[in-house]
């Protein structure tokens, strides 16, 4: 990041942020300090918050009550509203937003027309960030003659061009097809890391999430879960409701049985009562407690039916990728493991055994965090 | 979507507020030029087809006041007049036929004894009202029988309304009551013949007018809105004749878009003034203008301007006083059309419920 | 300028904004359309039960003019006027809808052609329509000197069929561009979702239709308050048939002296309560629906190729529709100005003249020229049409404002209610209502002035136009204006760098559109224009009532080729100042 980069990088900070609307709460009582520079990813279902959060940091929208911060400066409170134009921004879009009657030049030199450079140096700029995203080719095509991805880079020129210290992203990926979305997932991380700037990205996707972020917040519900590095989260989530949406590969019903260190905890399975699981908890339980057991894909390992180790299961799919095969698994009536990776085949309807590390399962009151 | 801003809600207000002051106060400024002269004259609303020529003319030789004319049709006139309300704009009211002013004369809007002093002929002083509060400026005669002599000849027509309405007498046409505005008096005076009416309550005459024209209706009547679409319907010969006023009738002949159109006058016609009256409700000195002009209407010269500002149309007319003539040649005595008047004062009040009868009944039938 | 920017921002109607609700910009769009409409109407209508107000009757309350206007002859026309515009509506957005689909989702030849012509289809007035078709129909009318024997339909023709067919004529542009505007959003995904599905062509269309059914159901609303409103057709047609329309026997009912100004106001509410029940129904259809479909993201619509034949077919056949609706008149018209006496038996046979153009260009003492009229009408509809246009602009936003709730019904219901109140009833509420001393010595005093009649022909075209820009507007994605305001533009410069391209051609045509209305417009005019300060429409309609019917189509001639030189300027002048990606975008209007 160069010395121009780290000054332009703007710090955000929201306190007590309220947002009603008049059939329900958005955002309620939302905390959260961004240090300049980091990419942050809001990760969260849809009616979480997350839209309506980057809105008002965005200044589309306008809080109930509390504020924002940006850059040192309060855009958003009770007695200052800074209009969106004058928040030194930029935004890329979930649809895009370009404007259909500029062609892909125009649409990126919009955001310099305010700006103080002159003419020639506005265009070389327009040229040297068509470049960087790679669509030079494209510059005086019109948006309806492009594909999604191709409108989609426009659209990220476009927010690099105004050289903000705080870029939004809405969703950026989700109208996009996959093959395309990885690429321009990394073209998103890169290119926006290189310029400096502090980066609010909002996605329902947890891989995309953990893919890009510094660090992310869970949002549910217009509150904010938790927020941490993504290994954190994912390792620690605070509750049953971030881990089911950071990626559980199941999730099932069981009995604690007994504590077996300060934050483990051995746990039986209604449909295998022979059997324990160890767990992680953050919270005190008791012997008979009926709780979750969340259960982390990568937690899980399969060994062949002879093994000594683990217990007893059935493979529903397998699933060939690259590197290996992802298997459904199913442990007991309706309980069922999914993409468990093993780098050999194990075909359906085959038995084998299940092992679990305990480090990623977690036993976790169910109701917390809905 | 919501932008605004505490502080740029409060300059919004402060905006808009302004803006608003502005408007209204250069709105009335449209106020303030009207009314700055001394005199301010009146206005005139006039459905006369020389009005314009005679306004142009009095104004050239009046200077001190200016006579505004607002001239329009009939019906816009009186739909004017009577929105108007008590908050009336116009300072005279110049159309033909006297039922409306009758009417309003009712009400007290017309000034009394605003008839000028000078020699009327017979049928002018048979309308002169007598509270003097409207002045006739000249006569045309409704319930002419135009007829297309290319269709029919002279000796096929009939010679009375009570032959006019024999099964012998088709193809017959005429104007509608609410849409022509000389048509109902030439109802009203179909009614007051045929019923013989002479004074109290015209309600036998109604009766046999009724079933007079519906009689007329069951033989074939056609009835078009005004005067042109009547004349169309005879050029394209889907009638023979028609009972209208009779300037449409010397008109068509005149200026050959229907060269073969004649007048006949049956036993009797009824006479429709043009008429002029001044609004009660104007200041004195608006009303004393206005008493000029009609003085001025009067003379000689007034009725020069008349007759030569509609040559082929309204000026058609037959004078109201001693010692001038018709306009053209064409125009016949005044003695063959046994032209009558009827009362305005009677007929008048009945003009909403009759028309509405003919409407559902013989026009629209 | 600030005014303006301020007023078209959008009210947020949204949760606990709604201490916003009532902002000033909110009033003051009320206040203006209380002194333009709200209060004249009403000042017309409440005669209907209290004709003491203004001094039409002696009675403060009273119920004898409402049944009186519900018998006999007004009693007719308003049954007459309520199936006629239910049946004109319908048909009107039938053959819209499949003329929308021909031109815009077909290979049919001539497509440019074809949108030009509804354009002038919109904008001829039902006057001249009625005229053209009875110059050509009537006996030794138009087609007679043609050699067309037409004696067979002038019977017909003169009876509800013909009223009917002249109505959708005139009902039928409105519905057109309404619904090419909803077909614009309709992507061919969807039709190929139902295809693919295995749905047959009927069951395709059942499926895609729902999804255009906001566009068909406004369609509906419009042409039913259209057609009610409509006084041209009932004036002419209507009259000569004798078959009463309510517009014609509410002036039946102000025509004699005294005036039934109270039955005239019952049928007027009759009017504007008759618009509530199709609005009722788009409302319950739509819900909270939202028009924004039209971004960068909609593409260039598919076209169904037809193959040689059925092209062919599909092309004579809009072909058809646009020579009886629009040729046939044109042509009516056009011939009856040249055929001396036209509808005259001569034993000469069929004589062509310039004599009315040359009575038009050089007028006798007592006739009157056309010049000084139209200028002056040309002049009104300036200053009309663009007033006309920021307003709409302002009102259509509020309109189509996504989040739904009461003011959005309200205005609903309030515009297609105004555009189902006739010319007459405004022009006399206008007299009422500014004549009035209070308003005259403390408020304003313009009535018999020029600004007056602007102000009513404003009223008059306001309505229409909000509610035909308002598919438009409400079709541009909101995120358009927030990537403006998030990347630097204010306000002003944000809606003008992206509202405004994506407007600009249905702004170009609402002017128009305005502009040639106020031209012809003639009820209004006729009851208020100043001393002195004839309209071309009034002095048309003297020479046209009175016995020189000849001279007066000669003028309307004249009129209707002034009015499509000034379109052609407007167009001309439209390609010159916008950049070219601002003719890119936009709507069914040349572009097809």
């Amino acid at each position: 990041m160069s010395l121009k980069a780290r000054e332009r990088a703007v710090g955000v900070s929201l306190h007590h942020l309220h947002k009603d609307f008049a059939d329900k709460v958005a955002l309620e009582d939302v905390n959260l300090e961004i240090e300049p520079g980091t990419f942050l990813v809001l990760l969260g279902p849809s009616g979480s918050g997350k839209t309506t959060l980057l809105r008002c940091l965005a200044g589309i929208e306008r809080p109930t009550s509390g504020e924002i911060t940006i850059g040192g400066t309060v855009v958003a409170s009770a007695r200052a509203f800074v209009p969106p134009e004058r928040r030194g921004l930029a935004m890329v879009f979930q649809d895009y937003a370009l404007w259909p009657h500029l062609n892909v030049r125009k649409n990126v030199a919009y955001p310099l027309a305010t700006s103080s450079r002159a003419k020639p140096q506005r265009d070389e700029r327009v040229d040297d960030l068509l470049e960087r995203v790679g669509i030079a080719h494209l510059a005086e095509r019109f948006p309806n003659q492009l594909s999604g991805g191709e409108q989609q880079r426009v659209a990220l020129a476009r927010a690099l061009a105004a050289d903000a210290g705080l870029i939004l992203f809405d969703e950026p990926l989700s109208n996009l097809d996959a093959d395309r979305r990885d690429q321009l997932r990394v073209e998103i991380a890169t290119l926006t890391r290189a310029t400096g700037a502090t980066v609010v990205y909002i996605t329902h996707d947890q891989s995309e999430a953990f893919a890009l972020a510094d660090r992310v917040g869970v949002l549910n519900q217009g509150r904010l879960v938790q927020i941490d590095t993504p290994e954190a989260i994912y390792r620690s989530p605070a509750n049953a409701f971030v881990a089911r949406f950071t990626g559980v590969a199941g999730e099932f019903p069981v009995t604690v049985v007994n504590e077996r260190g300060p934050v483990h905890y051995e746990v039986a399975l209604p449909f295998a009562p022979d059997e324990r699981i160890e767990a992680l908890a953050l919270e005190r339980f008791e012997p008979g407690d009926s709780m979750c057991l969340f259960v982390r894909a990568a937690g899980v390992s399969l060994e062949v039916t002879g093994s000594a180790k683990g217990i007893h299961g059935t493979i529903l799919d397998v699933a060939f990728t690259s590197r290996g095969y992802e298997h459904v698994v199913s442990v007991g009536e309706g309980a069922t493991l999914s993409k468990i990776f093993a780098p050999t085949r194990f075909d359906r309807g085959s038995r084998v055994k299940v092992c679990f590390d305990a480090s990623s399962c977690f036993v976790m009151d169910p109701t917390k965090g809905k | 979507m919501n932008f605004s801003t505490q502080t740029k809600g409060a300059l919004r207000s402060r905006i808009t507020a302004v803006t608003l002051v502005i408007t209204v106060a250069s709105l009335s400024l449209l106020n303030v030029t009207a009314g700055a002269a001394a005199n301010p004259g009146f206005v005139l609303y006039s459905a006369q087809g020389y009005d314009k020529a005679s306004v142009t003319a009095f104004n050239a030789t009046h200077p001190g006041f200016t006579v505004t004319l607002n001239d329009n049709s009939t019906g816009p006139l009186l739909q004017q007049i009577q929105a108007e309300g008590n908050n009336p704009k116009w300072g005279a009211l110049w159309v033909d036929g006297a039922t409306a002013f009758a009417e309003l004369d009712l009400k007290g809007m017309l000034v009394k004894n605003s008839v000028p002093k000078v020699s009327f002929n017979t049928l002018g002083k048979a309308n002169i009202p007598a509270d003097g509060s409207f002045t006739p400026t000249g006569l045309t005669v409704t319930g002419a029988l135009c007829y297309d002599s290319s269709q029919i000849s002279a000796s096929q027509l009939p010679n009375t309304w009570e032959q006019l309405a024999e099964p012998q007498y088709q193809g017959l046409g005429m104007n509608d009551p609410s849409q022509s505005g000389p048509t109902f008096p030439l109802i009203a005076g179909v009614m007051d013949y045929l019923g013989k009416f002479k004074s109290g309550s015209p309600a036998k005459a109604v009766a046999v007018g009724k079933s007079y024209f519906t009689s007329l209706y069951q033989n074939g009547l056609t009835v078009n809105a005004t005067n042109g679409p009547t004349i169309g319907a005879m050029e394209g010969q889907q009638i023979k004749m028609a009972i209208i006023q009779s300037s449409a009738c010397y008109a068509a002949e005149i200026n050959g878009s229907f060269p073969s159109m004649r007048v006949k006058y049956l036993n009797s016609s009824i006479a429709l003034p043009g008429v002029i009256g001044i609004d009660a409700k104007q200041p004195a000195i608006v009303r004393a203008d206005a008493q000029k002009f009609v003085d001025w209407l009067m003379t000689p010269k007034g009725q020069r301007a008349m007759q030569t500002g509609d040559p082929t149309g309204d000026s058609l007319y037959w004078p109201v006083l001693n010692g001038i003539t018709p306009a053209n040649k064409v125009i016949p005595a005044l003695s063959t059309t046994h032209a009558v008047t009827i009362d305005p004062y009677v007929w008048g009040p009945l003009e909403t419920s009759i028309n509405s009868w003919f409407d559902a009944n013989i026009a629209n039938g | 300028m600030s005014l303006v920017s301020q007023l078209m921002a959008t009210t947020s109607t949204s949760g606990l904004d709604a201490k916003r609700r009532f902002s000033l910009g909110g009033v003051a769009i009320w206040v203006v359309l209380a002194l333009l409409i709200i209060a004249p109407v009403m000042s017309f209508l409440i005669l209907a039960v209290s004709p003491h107000v203004f001094q039409q009757g002696s009675q403060w309350f009273t119920l004898s003019f409402v049944s009186q206007a519900f018998r006999g002859y007004t009693g007719r026309g308003i049954v007459d006027s309520l199936w006629v515009s239910t049946l004109v509506s319908v048909l009107a957005v039938g053959l819209a809808t499949t003329l929308a689909w021909l031109i815009h989702r077909t290979n049919v030849l001539g497509r440019r052609v074809w949108s030009m012509a509804m354009w002038i289809l919109l904008i001829m007035p039902s006057w001249m329509m009625t005229l053209g078709w009875t110059d050509l129909l009537q006996p030794f009318g138009a087609a007679h000197a043609l050699g067309i024997n037409t004696r067979w339909i002038y019977g017909e023709f003169f009876g509800p069929f013909g009223i009917i067919i002249v109505l959708t004529t005139v009902a039928l542009p409105f519905a057109y561009f309404i619904v090419s505007a909803g077909l614009q959003g309709l992507g061919p995904e969807y039709e190929d979702a139902a295809r693919i599905h295995g749905a047959s062509r009927a069951r395709m269309l059942r499926t895609v239709l729902p999804i255009i059914a906001p566009a068909l159901l406004s369609a509906i609303a419009i042409s039913f308050a259209e057609t009610m409103s409509d006084f041209g057709v009932a004036f002419t047609l209507g009259y000569h048939s004798h078959f009463p329309l309510a517009t014609y026997t509410l002036f039946s009912a102000i025509s004699t002296y005294p005036a039934n100004f109270s039955v005239a106001a019952v049928i007027a509410v009759v009017l504007i309560l008759s618009t509530i029940p199709p609005i009722a129904l788009q409302s319950k259809v739509m819900r909270s629906r939202s028009y924004a479909v039209l971004s960068g993201r909609t593409g260039s619509v598919r076209r169904r190729e037809f193959r040689r034949g059925p092209r062919v077919a599909a092309t004579l056949g809009v072909s058809l529709f646009f020579f009886i609706a629009l040729g046939v008149p044109i042509l009516g018209a056009l011939v009856g100005s040249f055929v001396e006496n036209l509808g005259i038996y001569s034993a000469k046979g069929v004589h062509f003249t310039l004599t009315y153009y040359q009575q038009v260009l050089s007028p006798s003492i007592s006739g009157k020229s056309l010049g000084a009229p139209l200028l002056e009408s040309n002049q009104l509809g300036l200053v009309v049409a663009s007033c006309t246009g920021v307003l709409a602009v302002v009102l259509a936003r509020r309109l189509v404002a996504s989040s739904g709730g009461w003011s959005q019904r309200v205005t609903d219901v309030f515009l297609l209610g105004s555009i189902a109140v006739p010319g007459v009833v405004l022009g006399v509420g206008y007299i009422f209502f500014y004549n009035l001393s209070f308003i005259t010595h403390n408020v304003i005093n313009i009535y018999k002035t020029l600004p007056l009649l602007m102000l009513a022909l404003v009223a008059s075209s306001l309505p229409g136009q909000t509610r035909f820009m308002a598919g438009p507007v409400g079709q541009i994605q909101p995120s358009l204006n927030e990537a403006a305001r998030v990347h630097g533009a204010g306000r002003l410069r944000a809606w003008q760098t992206t509202n405004l391209p994506l407007m600009s051609r249905i702004l170009l045509w609402g002017w128009l559109l305005t502009f040639t209305k106020t031209i012809s417009e003639l009820a209004i005019a006729q009851i208020l224009y100043p001393p002195s300060q004839e309209p071309a429409s009034v002095t048309i309609q003297a020479y046209l009532a009175n016995l020189q019917p000849g001279t007066g189509t000669a003028m309307t001639v004249l009129t209707l080729l002034e009015m499509l030189g000034v379109i052609v300027i407007a167009m001309f002048l439209y390609r010159l100042l916008t950049p070219r990606g601002w003719r890119r975008v936009g709507w069914s209007g040349v572009q097809s």
